[in-house]
């Protein structure tokens, strides 16, 4: 069956590819179990699954992963999300905190891990993330970022 | 002859106080392996536990990644987390695996080579690989074609090459927490 990565990659059950990729049984179900983990944890920590989508797809769309992109902004406009959110998904910054701390720590991160230090956690504090929401947010951030790359190396492979 | 480098060890001071064992809940011991017999946990485990779901999905992920029992060699795996981890600006995960990987070759040619900026002295396959990783940190991955046909000539299989992405891609992920979230003190130097 498809998973996420098979269908952003464009890898159809049975292709040369989709088999080379479930024979690493571990690395799928692991894939797939921390997709789970941080865009539908059982405990969200007070961060929603609308506000996970849509800083998902701030993300993808940073990493020009439009089937990632689009992939996110289905799942997120299926949930009705206000125009904060929305604002969050599209890039923008200029929302209310919590949401605009957390875009510009996405952004920082994706583009730029290095220009990261503690101001931005101070911030993220200031903005009313406790430490759970902090950590929840950091883990998201990195696995979109990560999964990003598993799709675009793939698609190299199918080329 | 370039000047041989060697790599001072480093430990990892969080920004954010970590969970202390005393206050942790059910699921952040469970998720932080805390037993009877072991009880000491690093500060880098206890300040992810602050979101034990997410911290017991991504380490099974990473050990299948980084244990795979096939695929390509331990060496070229943390020549692969190297790349990522200069690419994010990762300290403390650079020395980590720049030693590891000096340690897996018997030898500290390929850091000093690349401390130097000099990865042309890299084995064929060495480079392909160092290349590759390189480009594919890159936000957005900056990885080609031309870096693909590279490990393809060098040897790799397709096989081996998705085996090198998920360890670019979940050492992208590592240096996305550990630089964010603390920051690299020489060892004994941190509390």
């Amino acid at each position: 069956m498809q998973d996420t990565i098979d269908m952003a990659a464009g890898l159809v059950c049975g292709s040369r590819l989709f088999t080379i990729r479930h024979e690493q049984a571990g690395f799928v179900a692991g894939t797939q179990a921390c997709q789970q983990a941080v865009l539908a944890p059982a405990d969200c920590h007070g961060l929603d699954t609308s506000i996970r989508l849509a800083l998902a797809h701030r993300i993808a769309v940073l990493n020009e992963d439009e089937a990632l992109a689009r992939f996110y902004a289905g799942h997120l406009h299926a949930l009705a999300p206000d125009g904060a959110v929305l604002a969050l998904a599209a890039g923008r910054s200029d929302m209310a905190d919590p949401l605009a701390g957390m875009a510009r720590q996405a952004d920082l991160v994706t583009m730029d891990n290095a220009a990261a230090s503690e101001r931005q956690l101070v911030a993220l504090e200031a903005a009313g993330l406790d430490r759970p929401q902090i950590v929840a947010l950091s883990e998201l951030i990195a696995f979109v970022n990560y999964q990003c790359r598993i799709t675009a190396g793939l698609r190299l492979l199918k080329a | 002859m370039l000047p041989r480098i060697r790599i001072r060890p480093l430990q990892w001071v969080p920004y954010l106080e970590p969970v202390r064992l005393e206050d942790a809940s059910a699921a952040q011991l469970e998720a932080m392996k805390v037993t009877p017999s072991s009880t000491r946990i690093s500060p880098y485990v206890r300040t992810l536990a602050h979101d034990p779901e997410s911290y017991r999905a991504r380490t099974e992920l990473f050990n299948a990644i980084m244990y795979a029992k096939d695929g390509i060699p331990r060496a070229e795996r943390e020549l692969g987390a190297l790349a990522a981890s200069v690419v994010n600006g990762c300290r403390y995960c650079a020395m980590i695996h720049g030693r590891r990987l000096a340690e897996l070759m018997k030898s500290d040619a390929v850091i000093t080579a690349l401390w130097h900026g000099r990865p042309n002295l890299l084995s064929a396959r060495e480079q392909a690989i160092w290349a590759f990783s390189c480009a594919l940190s890159r936000t957005p991955p900056a990885a080609t074609g031309a870096h693909v046909s590279a490990l393809r000539r060098a040897g790799l299989s397709d096989g081996d090459i998705l085996d090198l992405i998920h360890v670019i891609a979940i050492f992208g992920w590592a240096n996305r927490l550990m630089h964010p979230l603390g920051h690299a003190v020489p060892a004994g130097a941190g509390s």
